[in-house]
């Protein structure tokens, strides 16, 4: 991004790259052979020079972050300590790789199994990575990462502080988890967070994000920027947990994992909960050989927004993609998902496939669902599928006649729909925090459902 | 007063009548037989017992172990002992044959059952009805053929005791080894607990092997004509059209007791 490297963007106030919205970041990434200082100034004049962002897909969703008070927030930090409430409340207690806690601005708790420190592995801060393991950060900093898409992209870019910084070296194998936690524990918090994750040739290991907050009274926001490069042969299954509880809670992330030779992710986020959540998700196979298969649950409730916009980037064949997605909303709330495939030129010999499925649980919650496929090479199979559904009653009534309740028959049908992702979780633990949580919003959205079935 | 006693059952749904006043009682220990011609009414009635909620009962009523259940919830029918073996029963994706047995019965019970204690009667059900062991892990009947599904009905049925139970077409789709596996299975709860049956059927076949005491016809939405098992044979003869001519829609009130001999 030349254009941008002195900060002297050009963006009149109010507008804004729609066009570059839904489009795959490609690699764009804005690292460029400078300093971190020098991308935070660059990204400080874009920060300065834009507004707030609104995004619309005419015809279907307008994603508008004006209705942040942006102003009114700011960076908050704390000493390292005790683990905040909500995080300690909702993760599940299980063996575990290490854990990196980040609340507010600040990085409060680090623990990583000791045999793993001495086999090379780093877990720290992203601020004492800059510091302390100055290649690997100059080699993988915003190397596939943006700072210039909108005011809360450069306000990370510019402003992140603590961070997470996740490095396994090269064939080591750990079973357990590294758990990366952000938690947002009161209003007026602004987080800018950002992720780092080096999965080193032959590596093999498993990655769980944990997006907390407790519930709290006004407006608080997550920028976050996350991006994990997996080198030859490196195998990693990154599942993320989000679930910003029922406070004002902004989100506004972009998370990119880049695949080099042979490499595989899976990959399924979880977004469970927040007032308004826009996700820009990008699976890149860089280089030939990669495989992914990515996953992702959404459950929106109440007046909550959430837009998702998940890329299947495959820059090289042969290569494989795998994306399935499934996503249920109650309330008033408004899920936009946006699928893209996309097959690059030279990424003959590519297979993949794209599938999304949603419920509707009440009359005024929307699911919106947009596959799309841009294909440049020949030698490639690349399709797209999905259903959009309701609560099918016969089912319903069916589990009644053998002594379900109505509300414990809903459950068990949502459940039943999203199972096929949490079965391929293939960690109980997880499983059963997302289980939990929807039941959670299904009885409370109780009424608003029996109100719907009642309708039709 | 019988166990089940539906009174000048009367349901309807958004467009038409369907059923037009019937009457049965059945008792535990008991085996009945419900025939009639396609679109009769025998599924509408046994949706009907159990709650469904297309159908509206716009007269008469339903009783069963001395409780009026007209209005009650489907799951309350079910705890209290009923059961229906569907005759298309719905697939439920993502649910396992072995964990919706689990939730289906402790939604009848106080206290969750013990791992051990479900385990055992899943396998005494799963040796009765001659089922594959991987078969309770595979989603509610999610991609099964017209046989998986009924034998699924009938181990449902073995796993909840029910006190009645309605088949309904149980034996339409299925070939003669799983026809006596299912028979086998309805005449152990009959012996072992007494269990009352409804059994819908077209066919003689099931018959023979669960002997019916009483047999009912239903035609246009009452039940036109009662007997023994000599009735099916007599319906096995002439077919339905005799039975048409003599209690067809142009006979009224009077045809329901011309056949009365049980009940
Ligand atoms: N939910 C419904 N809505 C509208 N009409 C219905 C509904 N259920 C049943 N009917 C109609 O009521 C009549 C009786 O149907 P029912 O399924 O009870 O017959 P049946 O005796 O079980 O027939 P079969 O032997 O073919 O199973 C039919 O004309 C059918 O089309
Ligand atoms: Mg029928």
């Amino acid at each position: 991004m030349p254009e941008n490297a002195d900060g002297n963007i050009q963006v009149k106030a109010g507008r804004h790259r729609e066009a570059d919205l839904y489009k795959a970041l490609h690699g764009a990434g804005a690292a460029d052979g400078r300093t971190l200082e020098q991308l935070r100034q660059a990204a400080l004049g874009v920060y300065d020079a834009t507004e707030l962002p609104v995004w619309r897909r005419s015809g279907f969703w307008t994603t508008n972050l004006q209705t942040l008070d942006l102003d009114a927030l700011d960076v908050r930090h704390h000493e390292p300590g005790e683990q905040p409430a909500v995080v300690t409340r909702t993760i599940p207690e299980r063996a575990r790789a290490g854990r990196i806690v980040q609340q507010d601005g600040s990085v409060v708790h680090i623990e990583l199994q000791s045999s793993l420190a001495e086999q090379g592995v780093i877990l720290c801060s992203l601020q004492d990575a800059a510091e302390q393991h100055q290649q690997l950060f100059a080699e993988h900093y915003s190397k596939r990462l943006t700072i210039d898409r909108n005011k809360l992209e450069a306000a990370n870019a510019a402003f992140w502080s603590g961070g997470v910084f996740l490095y396994v070296p090269p064939g080591v194998v750990v079973e357990d988890p590294f758990e990366v936690v952000y938690a947002i524990c009161e209003q007026g918090v602004a987080q800018y967070g950002r992720t780092l994750v080096i999965g080193d040739r032959a590596s093999d290991f498993r990655v769980h994000e944990y997006d907390l907050a407790e519930n709290f009274e006004g407006q608080s926001l997550h920028a976050g920027a996350f991006e994990m490069y997996l080198h030859d042969g490196a195998r990693a299954r990154l599942a993320q947990i989000q679930d910003w509880g029922s406070g004002e809670v902004y989100d506004c992330s972009t998370r990119v994992v880049a695949l080099a030779r042979d490499a595989y992710c899976h990959w399924l986020p979880a977004l469970l909960g927040g007032h308004l959540v826009r996700q820009h998700l990008e699976l890149a196979v860089t280089e030939p050989g990669g495989d992914m298969a990515f996953r992702g649950l959404f459950f929106t409730e109440a007046r909550e927004l959430l837009d998702v916009f998940a890329v299947d980037l495959h820059e090289t064949g042969p290569s494989g993609g795998d994306v399935h997605w499934r996503g249920a909303a109650t309330g008033q709330s408004r899920a936009s998902f946006e699928g893209l495939i996309q097959i690059d030129p030279g990424a003959q010999k590519t297979h993949t496939y794209l599938q999304i499925h949603s419920m509707m649980l009440s009359p005024k919650a929307r699911v919106d669902a947009i596959p799309s496929v841009l294909v440049s090479a020949d030698d490639v199979s690349a399709s797209h599928g999905g259903t959009v559904g309701e609560l099918d009653e016969t089912a319903i009534f069916y589990m009644q006649s053998r002594g379900l309740d109505r509300p414990s028959a809903v459950r068990v049908i949502i459940e039943g729909f999203f199972e096929p992702l949490l079965t391929e979780l293939a960690d109980e633990h997880l499983a059963g925090l997302v289980r939990e949580k929807i039941a959670g919003k299904l009885a409370a959205a109780r009424e608003d459902i029996e109100t719907y079935a009642a309708s039709r | 007063m019988a166990d089940l006693e539906i009174r000048n059952l009367h349901v309807r749904t958004e467009d038409h009548e369907i059923l037009r006043g019937v009457d049965l009682n059945i008792d535990r220990n008991e085996v009945h037989a419900l025939m009639g011609p396609n679109g009769s009414g025998k599924s509408t009635l046994a949706n009907t017992l159990l709650g469904h909620p297309d159908y509206e009962i716009t007269e008469g009523s339903i009783s069963f172990k001395g409780q009026d259940i007209t209005e009650a919830e489907p799951h309350e029918r079910a705890k209290a002992g009923l059961f229906l073996a569907f005759q298309y029963p719905v697939a439920i994706p993502g649910v396992s044959v072995a964990n919706f047995l689990r939730m289906a019965i402790n939604a009848k019970r106080e206290e969750p059952i013990r791992v051990k204690e479900f385990g055992q009667e899943l396998q005494s059900a799963i040796d009765l009805l001659d089922v594959d062991r991987t078969f309770t892990s595979r989603h509610l009947n999610d991609g099964f053929s017209g046989g998986e599904k009924k034998r699924a009905e009938i181990l449902q049925m073995a796993m909840l005791k029910p006190d009645v139970a309605i088949l309904d077409e149980t034996d339409s789709g299925l070939d003669i080894d799983a026809l006596r596996t299912v028979a086998e299975g309805v005449s152990k709860l009959q012996a072992e607990q007494g269990m009352g049956a409804l059994i819908i059927t077209h066919y003689q076949r099931i018959l023979h092997y669960i002997q019916p005491q009483f047999v009912h016809i239903m035609l246009n939405g009452r039940i036109v004509l009662e007997g023994g098992v000599e009735l099916v044979e007599r319906l096995e003869r002439e077919g339905y059209d005799e039975i048409r001519r003599q209690y067809g829609s142009e006979v009224t009130a009077g045809a329901n007791s011309s056949g009365e001999s049980s009940a």
